[in-house]
């Protein structure tokens, strides 16, 4: 690994002092949160910062609450590994604790943050999909005021986002859902562990009370196409009715063809089509089953 | 023998703390003082001629000490076909070769001089498939092939891309084919893969005016063969040069030759005595030092309806990428034993290690012997099951057994393959087949069979110190690469003087200093350096003896040594230390030194035209490995449940490190066969030199693993041992492709077996049953 390009760096202890900062400095700069993606950026990508301003200083912006009304808000700069460990997440939306258990390693984890994870918009982000199917708010600050964005809005491209330069993402939340509500995370890659994911297929929908129909059905894929999507015509076609292995393929099989997956060196196009369709079967099969207890569970259930 | 002490046990490795710990100093880690920073240039053209390079900018720039390009250093270098430049010279043959370095102050800057050296290429047409590249037509990669100085027994093929062509003919494969009930005919492929060490690679070198010495600080696997082919490319005397050996961070092959070492020395000609260093990042060291063949196996096999083999052939194209470096002797010790361990009475084989414009090819762990296991372990299946024969029977009928002459002409002795294959398959419970318990997931087991030489003839020699407290110091040029040699020269060592382990030290190792050795390769230190220390240190036992004889007043023969004494057989209480034995006579820094060195004696040379030799290898390692796995049918993905790897090591000297090699050996072996493979595109480019997008397995990926140490003495080894380094990831992807075709009865012919290829293969199929 190259040393990085020397760089001015900024510790404030406020949005205030933050925002201040940015406009001070005009445009070039980065936030730091954990750095697993921004100082290896800097360090073999290439990417020179005007300056650098770290965040982990600013008060508030970490943790997992859970409101009276029922939300959930979770700090941007809360961990994976809190995300992935947090009792009130592994009781309600185990499916989520289960995608941030999937980046990287533990130890990557320890300083990966959920924040970083949204901002630095990866088309494989492994959060993104469960928190989109949740239909999360993101709340976005500045020395202009606050503004709320629906995460689904929320990915421009590659790279890309709503917010602009000097905008700091300070919490993301989830709004309060049915305790019918079931999900799974399936992500899909050669390697059990420490891969990015080919394919990432969210779905969250909620049984209803008497006949165990699908409602509020959210489908959403990870890895292929310029941002993460939902799966519109899949949702539409499971929405109201009542799963069965043949409905699952069917629904999978939409998704597939909704998908906009690119060839690359890890594989072609037509192969992650076809992981969507066989990934989003298996997800909703899951999501019915109910949540997987274990480590061992969860791989053998991506089978 | 008198019952062993230390040697057979299961001690712990002597490195292991500072290892743990951090303390170890790798190759990489190595600063000297007023060290200068070198960094290369690398060509971004696979074929092409170099017009015009324009280093002013670069020599200018603050804080530069040097810049060479392949005009200030003339030299070319080659273990068997001295074919490759340090620099290059007036045309680039992959992209990824040096082509200018600079030395500076420090890194950066040396960085930033690289970038403001101009280099001017004109495209040639560039190969990348090894079959394209020796097909009439095809230009010369290497225009002055005929010209370059090559050892005796390279054999150039008829195009001038084939570099050797090795040829093995036995009996009359027409009529064996003739006489077969069944013929098989099929083509096989195993990609360009790495080596992945932890450690990239990295060299220092110094030139002193004065002296006229030139020092190389490096991690090489053998310094001695380095020394020789520096020495050889600049036309210095040896004893003007000197290696010194670091600890090295794991090569696995990639770490023999000249990797590094001729930019390191190239600049060093040019800094006024200042050492330079020079150190690759894992992209560099990814395109830019070694890979292991890619193979185009073509194998052709028939037998009779009862299962016995009556003919084998076999057309292997090695892909060698730009320069020649191992390729040869990579061809010839991987063709030969190619069609398996097998009695065949008919057999061709023809190798061609064939040029190419991607990077270069060479040593690799098992030294050709994976590529034709997948060939030839697969066809074997695909026959048994055409037969409707037992994989396990048919195996039996043919393999190997003790007094068997090959099909090379060698009687062979201490074949422990039976054994090896019975306990390897009884360990995943061959007979049962596999529960299928989920839907849509397929289980199946297979297995595959190997048999692996030796490099030979070749020398170890060893020194072994004993000095006034009964300390012992060994002097040996084996290269400790991770594999756990010291541990095990220190057993030898301390085994035959009777002290304790923790007396034993191995000395650094410095060709200045220490005796010869051929190299830490093709699995043969424990055998060729455990017999040179066992000599050395029985010498050394021997004149302690004599040294005690008159102080004890007994004969040597009534002496005998045990936990650091040497004392009366009958009267155990008359004893002296072995230090006290050494001050006596030698005074208060008195040493006794012990020598010993082994040489295996080759019979008749390997004869060029049938590939006909009555001693081929010092000895043979034979191994059988089996897996059980499971195949998800809608995605491709193989889980691999458990794994028995059973090998015939001849004596272990250390099972713990045994089951460690063992172990290490066939995760790599997964790897291989599930995920390793370099993309390179038509352009001659690496298209994922990094640990994103090249797969190594995790501890995650890896399954139950049950090692089993075989033990079928070699009589000329050291305790009956012989060797275990590479074998085990021979059989790796060819048992685990045999356990993916009893599980889908698909048969798989391309490594790797990467979730998207396996899911083509059975979509495929599935239109096929279709139709
Ligand atoms: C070895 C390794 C394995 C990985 N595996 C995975 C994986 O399996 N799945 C996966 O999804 N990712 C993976 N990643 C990527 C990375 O860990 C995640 O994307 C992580 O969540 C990024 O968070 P961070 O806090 O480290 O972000 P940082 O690197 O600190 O920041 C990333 C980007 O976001 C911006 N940013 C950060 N926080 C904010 C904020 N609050 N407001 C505005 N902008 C902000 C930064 O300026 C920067 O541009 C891996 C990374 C590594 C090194």
């Amino acid at each position: 690994m190259k040393r990085t390009e020397p760089f001015e760096m900024y510790q404030p202890t406020s949005l205030k002092e933050a925002s201040r900062l940015l406009k001070e400095k005009g445009p070039g700069g980065r936030f730091l949160a954990g750095g697993t993606d921004l100082v290896i950026a800097m360090k073999e990508k290439g990417l020179v910062p005007k300056y650098v301003v770290d965040l982990k200083r600013l008060p508030g912006l970490t943790g997992i609450h859970e409101n009276k009304d029922g939300r959930i808000t979770i700090g941007a700069l809360t961990t994976m590994r809190e995300i992935e460990t947090s009792p009130v997440l592994t009781k309600k939306y185990p499916f989520l604790c289960q995608s941030a258990a999937e980046v990287g390693s533990i130890q990557i984890r320890n300083r990966a943050t959920v924040g970083g994870n949204m901002s630095n918009a990866t088309p494989s982000a492994d959060v993104a999909p469960s928190l989109i199917a949740l239909q999360a708010k993101t709340t976005i600050a500045s020395a202009a005021g606050e503004r709320t964005v629906a995460l689904e809005e929320f990915f421009r491209g590659p790279g890309q986002n709503v917010m602009s330069t000097d905008e700091i993402l300070t919490e993301v939340t989830i709004p309060k859902t049915s305790s019918r509500l079931v999900g799974e995370y399936i992500k899909f890659s050669p390697r059990e562990m420490m891969d990015l994911a080919y394919v990432g297929v969210a779905v969250v929908y909620t049984l209803g009370e008497k006949e165990k129909t699908c409602e509020a059905v959210h489908i959403v894929l990870g890895a292929v196409a310029p941002t993460p999507i939902r799966a519109k015509k899949a949702e539409d076609a499971l929405e109201g009715q009542i799963l069965s292995e043949a409905l699952a393929e069917k629904v999978g099989a939409l998704a597939a063809e909704e998908a906009k997956p690119i060839s690359d060196v890890r594989s072609s196009a037509e192969y992650r089509r076809a992981m969507v369709g066989a990934m989003t079967k298996r997800a909703l099969l899951n999501a019915a089953v109910g949540p997987a207890k274990s480590w061992v569970e969860r791989r053998d259930r991506r089978y | 023998m008198a019952e062993l002490t230390v040697v057979g046990k299961p001690v712990t490795r002597v490195d292991a703390n500072e290892k743990v710990t951090g303390e170890a100093i790798y190759g990489y880690d190595l600063v000297l003082p007023n060290m200068l920073y070198g960094k290369t240039l690398f060509s971004t053209k696979a074929h092409a001629r170099i017009k015009r390079i324009s280093t002013e900018k670069a020599k200018a720039f603050p804080g530069v000490v040097a810049v060479v390009t392949g005009a200030d250093v003339p030299w070319t270098h080659g273990e068997s076909i001295k074919d490759k430049p340090f620099l290059a010279q007036g045309k680039v043959r992959f992209i990824g070769e040096p082509v200018a370095a600079v030395a500076a102050e420090d890194e950066d800057i040396a960085q930033a001089a690289v970038k403001l050296i101009e280099v001017e290429y004109e495209d040639l047409p560039v190969y990348v498939d090894p079959e394209e590249a020796c097909k009439s037509g095809a230009v010369a990669i290497h225009e002055d092939f005929p010209k370059y100085r090559k050892v005796d027994f390279i054999v150039p093929g008829a195009h001038a891309n084939i570099a050797e062509h090795f040829k093995l003919r036995t009996g009359d494969v027409a009529q064996g084919f003739k006489e077969s009930d069944l013929v098989l005919e099929e083509k096989y492929f195993v990609p360009m893969i790495q080596h992945a060490a932890m450690e990239p690679h990295s060299a220092h070198a110094q030139f002193d005016k004065e002296t006229g010495r030139l020092t190389i600080w490096v991690a090489n696997d053998a310094p001695f063969r380095a020394l020789h082919e520096i020495a050889e490319a600049l036309g210095m005397p040896k004893e003007k040069i000197r290696f010194i050996n670091p600890l090295q961070g794991g090569g696995f092959g990639s770490k023999g030759g000249l990797k590094v070492e001729p930019i390191a020395v190239a600049l060093a000609f040019h800094t006024n005595g200042r050492p330079v260093r020079v150190k690759f990042n894992r992209e560099e060291t990814f395109i830019s030092t070694l890979t292991r063949h890619e193979a185009v196996v073509y194998s052709k096999t028939g037998v009779k309806k009862d299962g016995t083999l009556m003919a084998r052939e076999m057309t292997i194209y090695w892909g060698a990428g730009a320069y020649a470096e191992k390729s040869p002797t990579v061809c010839i010790r991987g063709s030969l034993p190619a069609p398996g361990p097998y009695r065949i009475p008919h057999v061709k084989v023809d190798g061609y290690a064939v040029y190419t414009n991607k990077p270069v090819a060479g040593s690799y762990r098992g030294y050709g012997i994976p590529q034709g296991a997948w060939a030839g372990e697969q066809q074997m299946d695909e026959i048994a099951k055409r037969l409707d024969m037992d994989a396990v029977e048919i195996r039996l009928k043919n393999i190997f057994v003790e007094g068997d002459i090959s099909y090379w002409g060698e009687q062979l002795h201490a074949v422990g393959l039976k054994e090896t294959l019975t306990k390897a398959t009884e360990a995943i419970e061959w007979g049962n087949k596999p529960h299928q318990i989920k839907p849509g997931v397929k289980n199946g087991k297979g297995f595959a069979c190997i048999q692996k030489p030796t490099r030979s003839p070749t020398t170890s020699a060893a020194g072994v110190m004993v000095n006034t407290k009964g300390d012992i110091t060994v002097l040996a040029g084996t290269v400790e690469i991770g594999q756990g040699c010291n541990t095990i020269l220190s057993q030898v060592a301390a085994e035959e003087l009777k002290v304790p382990m923790a007396k034993v030290q191995m000395h650094p190792l410095d060709t200045d200093v220490i005796p010869y050795d051929a190299s830490t390769t093709s699995s043969r230190s424990t055998y060729h350096m455990g017999n040179a220390v066992r000599r050395a240190s029985i010498h050394a036992r021997e004149q302690i003896m004599e040294a005690a004889s008159p102080m004890l007043e007994a004969k040597t023969q009534d002496l005998d040594c045990v936990d650091g004494k040497v004392f009366l057989k009958d009267q155990p209480q008359m004893a002296l230390t072995l230090g006290e034995v050494v001050r006596r006579k030698f005074g208060p820094e008195g040493v006794v030194r012990g020598d010993g060195s082994y040489t295996y004696e080759i019979g008749k040379d390997l004869d060029l035209e049938t590939g006909h030799s009555d001693h081929a290898s010092a000895f043979y390692m034979y191994a059988t490995q089996a897996a059980e796995v499971e195949v998800d049918e809608d995605s491709g993905r193989i889980r691999i449940l458990r794994m028995s790897a059973a090998h015939d090591v001849g004596k272990a000297i250390n099972p713990l490190n045994c089951v460690a090699q063992i172990e290490g050996g066939v995760v790599m072996g997964i790897g291989s066969a599930l995920h390793e493979e370099m993309v390179i595109d038509q352009t001659g480019k690496v298209r994922n030199p990094s640990f994103l997008d090249y797969h190594l397995v995790t501890s995650l990926d890896t399954p139950e693993l049950i090692s089993i140490i075989v033990e079928c003495a070699e009589p000329e080894g050291p305790y009956g041992a012989k060797g275990l380094g590479e074998p085990g990831l021979a059989p790796t992807p060819a048992a685990i492709g045999n356990a993916v075709a009893d599980a889908l009865g698909i048969r798989i012919y391309d490594l790797p077996l990467k979730p998207e290829n396996v899911y083509w293969a059975i979509q495929n199929k599935k239109k096929k049953d279709a139709a």
